[in-house]
């Protein structure tokens, strides 16, 4: 049986935390479960949410920086931003339902990521509870701050393994005044590929450069930018001269905000099959995304094509869809990158695992981190690349 | 030394003397000076200096402002002058692979031929290196709109105190597992060596608007940062400077900063030249609104380059003022500025001292300098430093920082608590324990040290 926890505050988060370790009871942590398919999940005695711990601590607009509770609801913490007129620059999966905590500890970025930073550049302090009870704050509420170690960066794609996110400050930014968008479909990936590598190198600086392929039609590129008037407009022409140079042909372009939401909502529609995530350097995405597409379980793939995110949804047979994920694991490592099945059917759990089976970089000091945070094991044992 | 051979050990205690210092006030002695030239030579030297218990402490160029170079516990300095090759220039990935002695500037001038640059810019970028930038996860004047060091590193090749040699990160934005590239930079030293640094490049900006404005007091520049930034413009840059930097300044440079200003601020926008005159145009009305009393833009590129020169030369102009400058650099909520502002000149004027300010607004990053002449007020350092510390102190009340770029080092790390409780610094000695356990990587930096921190007493600042 599963105890249930949801502590009121940070305080009764730690306790419970302390509890946990002097008992040696294992615990899952979580905020809206929105991403419970990510890595291994083994059963746990006690399933810890932070849902309750939320709210806004202190938005100062002026000083464009935001500091929330870690339960607090992202959707939530958008709205009161945009109240202000401001927005936190990151567009991740499940924005719906997703917690704070859950954004940064699952390391949830979307499309934005090569225009404003990620999870890891926007995030500027933290207060943790730790497995022995202490409540330890990192970073700050000032954009800029290098005293002491950055705990913020360690905490950020930890998956609830090294202490759980009870409080996080962010930089902000003013909703820009205008947007645009483009979208363009091209014979081959090379193509579209070398159209996106155009724009990255570009004078304008591009909001999402994403490239999309489904089984059967053609690559598709998608282009948004927003920002005032004059560098969006400069911005939606340098498009434009990007797809015709490289032959592609420019679709109706009104809805292209709602395609990329649709495409960063990809983990969340694959519930089959298994959906595979590289992090590639930039140049090695175009042979990645053409072996991708010609694996027989082959049927999405969607690209952050600026920073070398790739993801790749197989289905069909699991033999067919077991092996495309293992070649892609290793099709990722082979260029230098990295990749990991992020969600996989309940079927397939058994045959292929979350991380690649070589050890990430530095796993040594991972794992002498992970000691030194968890000295008891109790949290989310087994579930992230560390383990 | 046999570990390395004859070439690689520096001899003479003469020429240590230069390793007991950096741009810091403090000095102290190293046993011995070691140049490595390959990432072997520095597992070997960490090797033996682990089997005997002795601290390594890394170098760059010694530019640092923290004392973070300076042996204060003794042991063997590690110099990595002679690992100073660009390894590799990716275009195709926007990526470069470097040794950390390779100098900051050197970079970007390096990869400029393919329209590139390496963004964080320290105003010491002509001397310092790579690896100091590393380590002091150090910021510059245009790293407020594109982010500092550490946003532009993805791979690292470390060796820790042991000797042991490991890989983190590479050309992807992210790496499986925790991220040990994040949490290395601006670690100072203190959990090991950097040997190989890969970094992002980013295309240089087509264009860009450089305007100088002045304002009759400080207090109008500090209102006019805020509302710059309030507007939703992001400037590249927005420095500040006020009155008796100017003098200084236009006094070395002669970049054509205005003498009678009270404040001056350097606001500069790049992008693509569609947008630029718009927001010159919105930045220059919000500073008329706020009571500037010249406007000047930049109408060459060599104006332009003379008014950066000036900013970036305003350390080292201050040797106009005084022979001897004692620097801090806390960071505020940039809407306190005006008020941290006139709490900072009280706290220099109240002991007698002169200040100058030069710094980076638009990150709300303070650089306060406090200049003296040691040879006529023997005690003019020590008072500096009671103000520093009164600065500082005021800075985390307004909910800041006691550093943005310089690093805690040997000099600001008693101050350390004034920022954080003892379980905070607990947690960040549980990652100084798992690279270095034996405690030789730069000791006596970033944490508070019994035997050197006793004397000092935050009752008197709390
Ligand atoms: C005039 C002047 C202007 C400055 N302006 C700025 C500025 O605008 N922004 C800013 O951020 N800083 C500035 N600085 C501070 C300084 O230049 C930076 O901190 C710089 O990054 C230090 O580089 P360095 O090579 O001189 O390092 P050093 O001073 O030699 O060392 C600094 C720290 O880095 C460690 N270190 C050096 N190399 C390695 C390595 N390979 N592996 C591990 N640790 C290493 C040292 O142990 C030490 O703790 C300025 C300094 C001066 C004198």
């Amino acid at each position: 049986m599963t105890t249930r926890l949801e502590p009121a505050d940070a305080d009764e988060c730690a306790r419970s935390l302390a509890g946990a370790s002097a008992e040696r009871r294992s615990m899952r942590i979580a905020g809206a479960l929105s991403k419970a398919y990510l890595g291994e999940l083994r059963a746990t005695d006690v399933e810890l949410r932070t849902v309750r711990i939320a709210g806004v601590v202190d938005h100062v607009p002026a000083d464009l920086t935001i500091t929330v509770a870690g339960g607090t609801p992202f959707a939530e913490m958008a709205a009161a931003l945009a109240r202000a007129g401001q927005f936190l620059p990151l567009d991740p999966p499940h924005a719906d339902r997703a917690t704070i905590g859950g954004v940064i500890a699952a390391n949830s970025n979307g499309f934005w990521r090569s225009r404003y930073g990620g999870v890891r550049d926007l995030l500027i302090g933290t207060r943790l509870a730790l497995a022995d009870g202490t409540l330890a704050r990192a970073g700050g509420r000032v954009v800029k701050n290098v005293a002491g170690y950055d705990l913020d960066k360690l905490v950020v794609g930890s998956l609830g393994t090294l202490g759980v996110i009870v409080e996080a400050t962010f930089k902000v930014l003013p909703i820009p005044a205008a947007s645009a968008g483009l979208s363009a479909t091209f014979a081959r990936a090379g193509e579209a590929f070398a159209a996106a590598d155009a724009l990255v190198r570009g004078a304008s600086r591009q909001e999402a450069i994403v490239i999309e392929r489904r089984s059967g039609a053609a690559w598709r590129l998608h282009v948004g930018a927003r920002g005032d008037r004059p560098t969006v407009a400069r911005a939606k022409s340098d498009a434009a001269r990007a797809v015709a140079d490289l032959r592609g042909s420019a679709e109706p372009a009104d809805d292209v905000a709602s395609r990329l939401v649709a495409l960063r909502e990809l983990p969340a529609a694959a519930i089959d099959g298994a959906l595979v995530r590289a992090a590639l350097p930039l140049a090695a995405q175009t042979a990645f995304a053409e072996s991708a597409a010609d694996l027989d379980a082959f049927t999405t793939l969607v690209a952050d094509a600026a920073s070398g995110i790739v993801r790749v949804h197989l289905r069909g047979d699991d033999d067919a869809v077991a092996t495309g994920a293992v070649a892609l694991l290793m099709a990722a490592r082979a260029v230098g990158g990295s990749g990991r099945v992020e969600r996989r059917a309940e079927s397939l759990r058994e045959r292929i695992g979350a991380w690649d089976p070589a050890e990430p970089r530095g796993h040594f000091l991972m794992k002498r981190l992970k000691d030194a945070f968890d000295p008891a094991g109790v949290l989310e044992p087994g579930r992230s690349a560390v383990g | 030394m046999d570990v390395l051979g004859r070439g690689k050990v520096v001899a003479t205690r003469e020429d240590m003397l230069t390793y007991e210092y950096d741009g810091s006030a403090d000095t102290a002695s190293p046993d011995a000076v070691v140049l490595p030239e390959t990432t072997a030579d520095v597992a070997a030297v960490a090797r033996f200096c682990h089997e005997h218990g002795v601290p390594i402490v890394p170098r760059g160029a010694g530019t640092g402002l923290s004392g973070g170079a300076i042996p204060v516990e003794g042991g063997v300095v590690m110099s990595f002058a002679r690992m100073a090759r660009i390894l590799e220039i990716d275009v195709p990935n926007l990526r470069a692979v470097v040794q950390p002695g390779v100098v900051n500037l050197h970079l970007s001038t390096a990869v400029a031929p393919h329209g590139l640059y390496f963004v964080p810019d320290p105003s010491s970028q002509k001397a310092c290196t790579l690896g100091g930038n590393v380590a002091e996860n150090s910021g510059g004047p245009h790293t407020l709109a594109y982010g500092v060091t550490t946003n532009h590193v993805t791979g690292l090749e470390i060796v820790l105190s042991d000797g042991t040699i490991a890989r983190l990160g590479g050309k992807a934005v992210e790496d499986e597992g925790y991220d040990l590239v994040g949490t290395f930079v601006g670690s100072e030293g203190t959990l090991g060596m950097v040997t190989e640094i890969t970094v992002k490049l980013t295309p240089l900006a087509e264009d860009r608007r450089t305007v100088l404005a002045a304002f009759t007091t400080m207090d109008q520049a500090s209102e006019t940062v805020s509302a710059i930034i309030a507007s939703g413009v992001v400037p590249a840059a927005i420095e500040m400077m006020d009155n008796l930097s100017t003098q200084a300044v236009e006094e070395s440079v002669h970049a054509g900063y205005p003498l009678d200003a009270g404040g001056i601020l350097l606001v500069e926008v790049e992008g693509v030249r569609d947008g630029l005159e718009d927001a010159r145009e919105r930045i220059e009305a919000i500073c008329r609104a706020n009571g500037a009393s010249s406007l000047r833009l930049a109408a060459t590129a060599l104006e332009r380059e003379k008014l950066w020169a000036g900013r970036k030369g305003a350390f080292a102009a201050m040797g106009r003022l005084a022979p001897d400058y004692y620097v801090q650099d806390g960071v505020i909520p940039r809407t306190r500025l005006p008020e941290i502002l006139r709490r900072v000149n009280e706290a220099a004027a109240s002991r007698g001292l002169r200040i100058a300010n030069v710094f980076h607004a638009g990150d709300g990053n303070l650089h306060p300098l406090i200049v003296f002449d040691l040879r006529k007020e023997p005690d003019a350092l020590r008072r500096a430093q009671e103000a520093g510390l009164e600065i500082l102190a005021a800075c985390v009340e307004a909910g800041g920082s006691i550093t943005g770029e310089h690093g805690v080092g040997m000099e600001k790390n008693c101050f350390m608590p004034l920022q954080f409780r003892p379980d905070d610094l607990a947690a960040m000695r549980r990652v100084k324990d798992a690279f270095d356990p034996a405690g030789l990587a730069n000791p006596g930096k970033v944490f508070p040290t019994p035997s050197r921190c006793r004397e000092f007493s935050l009752g008197a600042v709390r």
